[in-house]
């Protein structure tokens, strides 16, 4: 066999092998000697699947707030610009995010659904910004993005939901969401997990005197951030209630044991937190609050407050060993609690575009039905195709290459780890479309008018055949190329299988399929 | 399988406007539909959820559907619709609402197996509508302009994408009479009928300007692969719409349906209107 004649052939074969080893060889860097036993699950294959194949929760969404760009400030002003926006929205001064861009401009966000765009631009003008209507727009900004997208993929996969992940899309027309997706998860779960921002805070409360009588003052003294080694959910011992261990940060140490000592927790205060009982005149507590929401109040020990006093020498002896049990009414508050205090707060609310939750039951169910589907197509083509060629040599050669087709894609799948969907499979049917098309217009351009006399010949039928396939591939890519940029969810990966399909089959298989054919042929000369 | 003979049609003994006028009453009739769906709701063909926004609920009961009805009914929950869906005992309920925590719950207290649910906020519904038009605009835009660039003919180009444009309007009024919703499905079926349609087009043109030999004669030829193609196509489009169904599995009986009215549609559009076209350009078209 003539190598140089014949490469478009070789190539092929090539390239079928290298998708088999693909699909079904031994997966990333485990290593040949593992021999196929990595695949735990039952698809012999290393194909992915995405939800539609496989079952799961699939959330889209979008970020409460508000954004002004291009603002005129220094970093100085950032405390004040923040603490003026704040009080003139009457938002609590966490929903307001000041960064500076550079030594003279900044960005403004309030992370809030319910201030107009005309409220939020007085508010900025009266922190001396000189904001107008154009510099606000609606979203929040790319590090805020992230900071979420972190936040939720934390939060799924510490949440005991594995193989899920919080993925950044955005849209042609500018906007950005979070797409979270868990397999195995249904849609109460997951919004379970992320539904709430999950900011906690340790809240002090304690009585003030003053010539009015008793007023009871709160005061944040830790908040996420300030600790570390984060300890799994405990049962507490006896009758104490569970609890999550986290060590301070030295500065968060300094803060909580300044507040305890200036109001009184570490001396009459101690043991002395009532809320349970009487929230009206609750004493020294120490609240832990989720979401603004006071879901323990405990008091100060009385083994932890000599800890927290300065001793005889002034040292305190709490700076040595700065562990702090924040406790919670049961143990799946505490689990919760665990949760948020690792993943972080989400900056803001999110603001849910589309769900979808599918049974794996139901879905798995799809995959084997979807490739018999497939192949019975493929049999009613192969019968079209034998009836009007009538010819083993024509017939034969253009159903395995529109096969290989199918198969190249699949490597293809396989090796960029894409994950199947009901979209990427209706793509697989319109590359099988295509193909088929193709492989006809080149067995009919190559056997018109009786024998091929010589290879010349050939070559000439194959360039004319192949210009109305390149024309009409340049064509169905260009129609599909619109969805594979535009994020349309399902479209996306249905475009971009018909695309990357199209190519494959434009310059390797149907090629190929030409070249077999010119072998097969001009044999019989 | 008689189509295959195409030597059959007797192009010679009808006139250009013979052969185009069934093709052309077809897209108005197409149009007229559409149109007067247009006008009447307010839509040109019936969105489904993915571009309106709202909450898809499927389920399986060992219930009937009445019984299935008063469950929800007596739960105090809200929805619109509970309508059995295809292959026994599921059912799909609608609802305006995104949040479905209600209805899942009443749901699994009455044992029934929530199998899907699929919500959409009807902003984001909205804006995936706007992009898949963007889409379709820009594809349908596209290739007219790669057509043009391939003929540099008005009458032979013109052909093309009239052919293509009627070949997406007559399966979008069909929709209209079959009550097929607009779905993410249809949407790509839409497309790709776009690719499909070009396709015979390309070919058709190829064969009769770029070639020696007389006009029928090439016709002829291109007929002969072009209608293999297009039946080879249609038949996998049934067989795959058929099987689709009986299995069960969504979103493929709608791309395989539209896309056997969009192939029927490019049968005809192809042989009869673009052949008259291309005639007309051959011999009364070149010399003025």
């Amino acid at each position: 066999m003539n190598v140089r004649e014949n490469w478009r052939i070789i190539l092929l074969a090539v390239l079928i092998v290298v998708s088999a080893l693909a699909l079904v060889g031994p997966g990333g860097a485990s290593g040949a000697d593992t021999d196929g036993t990595v695949a735990t699950s039952t698809d012999p294959t290393n194909l992915q699947y995405g939800l539609q194949l496989s079952g799961g929760t699939r959330i889209r969404a979008q970020l409460d707030g508000m954004t002004a760009e291009d603002l005129a400030f220094t970093p100085n002003d950032s405390r004040d610009v923040r603490q003026t926006v704040a009080s003139e929205l009457g938002l609590d001064p966490i929903d307001v995010r000041v960064r500076s861009v550079g030594a003279q401009t900044g960005t403004v966000e309030i992370f809030t659904a319910n201030v107009s765009g005309d409220r939020f631009v007085d508010a900025l003008n009266q922190a001396g910004l000189e904001a107008s209507a154009e510099q606000v727009r609606p979203g929040v900004t790319d590090q805020t993005l992230d900071t979420a997208r972190g936040v939720l993929d934390r939060r799924i996969n510490q949440g005991g939901l594995t193989g899920g992940g919080a993925t950044i899309v955005r849209s042609a027309t500018g906007q950005n969401f979070i797409v979270v997706e868990v397999p195995n998860a249904n849609r109460s779960e997951v919004l379970g997990l992320i539904g709430e921002p999950g900011r906690v805070q340790v809240v002090a409360g304690y009585p003030v005197e003053s010539a009015n009588g008793t007023a009871h003052e709160r005061e944040e003294v830790l908040t996420q951030g300030d600790f570390t080694n984060i300890s799994p959910a405990r049962q507490g011992e006896g009758n104490q209630p569970p609890y999550v261990q986290v060590t301070l940060t030295d500065a968060a140490a300094e803060q909580y044991v300044g507040v305890m000592n200036r109001n009184g927790f570490t001396s009459e205060g101690v043991g002395q937190c009532f809320w349970q009982q009487n929230p009206d005149e609750p004493g020294w507590c120490l609240y832990t609050v989720v979401d603004g929401d006071t879901t323990y109040a405990a008091s100060m020990g009385d083994g932890l407050a000599p800890l927290l006093r300065p001793g005889q020498d002034g040292e305190i002896a709490f700076f040595n060993n700065p562990t702090f049990r924040m406790q919670t009414g049961n143990f799946s508050d505490a689990q919760e609690l665990k949760i948020n205090l690792e993943s972080g707060a989400l900056p803001t609310t999110l603001d849910i575009q589309s769900e979808l939750f599918l049974a794996p039951s139901l879905a798995q169910q799809f995959k084997p039905l979807a490739l018999l589907t497939g192949l019975v197509a493929w049999f009613v083509v192969s019968g079209v195709v034998f009836y009007r060629y009538r010819e083993i040599k024509v017939a034969v050669p253009l159903l395995l290459t529109a096969i290989a087709e199918v198969f190249l894609l699949l490597g293809f799948a396989a090796a960029i780890g894409l994950a199947l969907d009901l979209s990427h499979i209706a793509g697989l049917i319109a590359v099988i479309g295509t193909g088929v098309d193709d492989l006809i217009i080149i067995a009919d351009e190559i056997l018109q008018r009786g024998e091929i006399k010589t290879g010349r010949v050939f070559k000439n039928r194959f360039r004319k055949a192949f210009w109305v396939i390149g024309a009409a591939a340049a064509t169905t890519i260009i129609a599909m190329s619109p969805l594979a940029v535009l994020s349309l969810g399902d479209l996306q990966g249905f475009a971009i299988v018909t695309i990357v399909g199209v190519l494959i089959g434009v310059l390797i298989t149907r090629p190929a399929y030409g070249d077999v054919l010119r072998n097969l042929l001009l044999e019989d000369l | 399988m008689v189509a295959f003979d195409v030597r059959d049609v007797d192009y010679d003994k009808y006139s250009n406007r013979q052969l185009a006028v069934v093709p052309l009453v077809v897209l108005a009739l197409a149009l007229l539909v559409i149109g007067a769906w247009w006008a009447t709701t307010g839509v040109p063909v019936d969105l489904g959820l993915e571009f309106t926004g709202g909450t898809e609920v499927q389920f399986t009961a060992d219930d009937g559907i009445e019984a299935v009805r008063s469950t929800f009914d007596e739960s105090g929950a809200v929805y619109d619709s509970i309508q059995p869906a295809a292959g026994g005992n599921t059912y799909i309920l609608t609802t305006q609402s995104t949040d479905t925590g209600d209805i899942e719950a009443v749901a699994e207290q009455a044992g029934y197996g929530i199998e899907q649910v699929q919500g959409r906020s009807a902003s984001f519904g909205s804006s995936s509508q706007q992009q898949a038009l963007i889409g379709l605009g820009i594809a349908f835009a596209g290739m007219s302009v790669l057509v043009f660039l391939l003929f540099r003919t008005f009458v032979p180009s013109i052909a093309v994408v009239v052919s293509a444009f009627s070949d997406i309007v007559i399966p979008l009024g069909l929709m209209n009479v079959l009550g097929i919703q607009l779905s993410l499905g249809t949407v790509a079926a839409l497309l790709m009928l776009i690719g499909y349609s070009v396709d015979s087009d390309i070919l058709l043109n190829n064969h009769v300007l770029r070639r020696r030999g007389g006009f029928y004669e090439s016709t002829y030829r291109a007929m002969r692969t072009g209608v293999t193609m297009t039946l080879t196509s249609i038949t996998a489009m049934i067989t795959m719409t058929v099987a689709a169904t009986l299995f069960g599995i969504p979103l493929l009986p709608e791309i395989g349906l539209v896309l056997v009215f969009g192939l029927t549609a490019d049968l005809m559009n192809t042989y009869l209107l673009n052949v008259s076209l291309l005639r007309y350009y051959k011999y009364e078209g070149v010399a003025s």
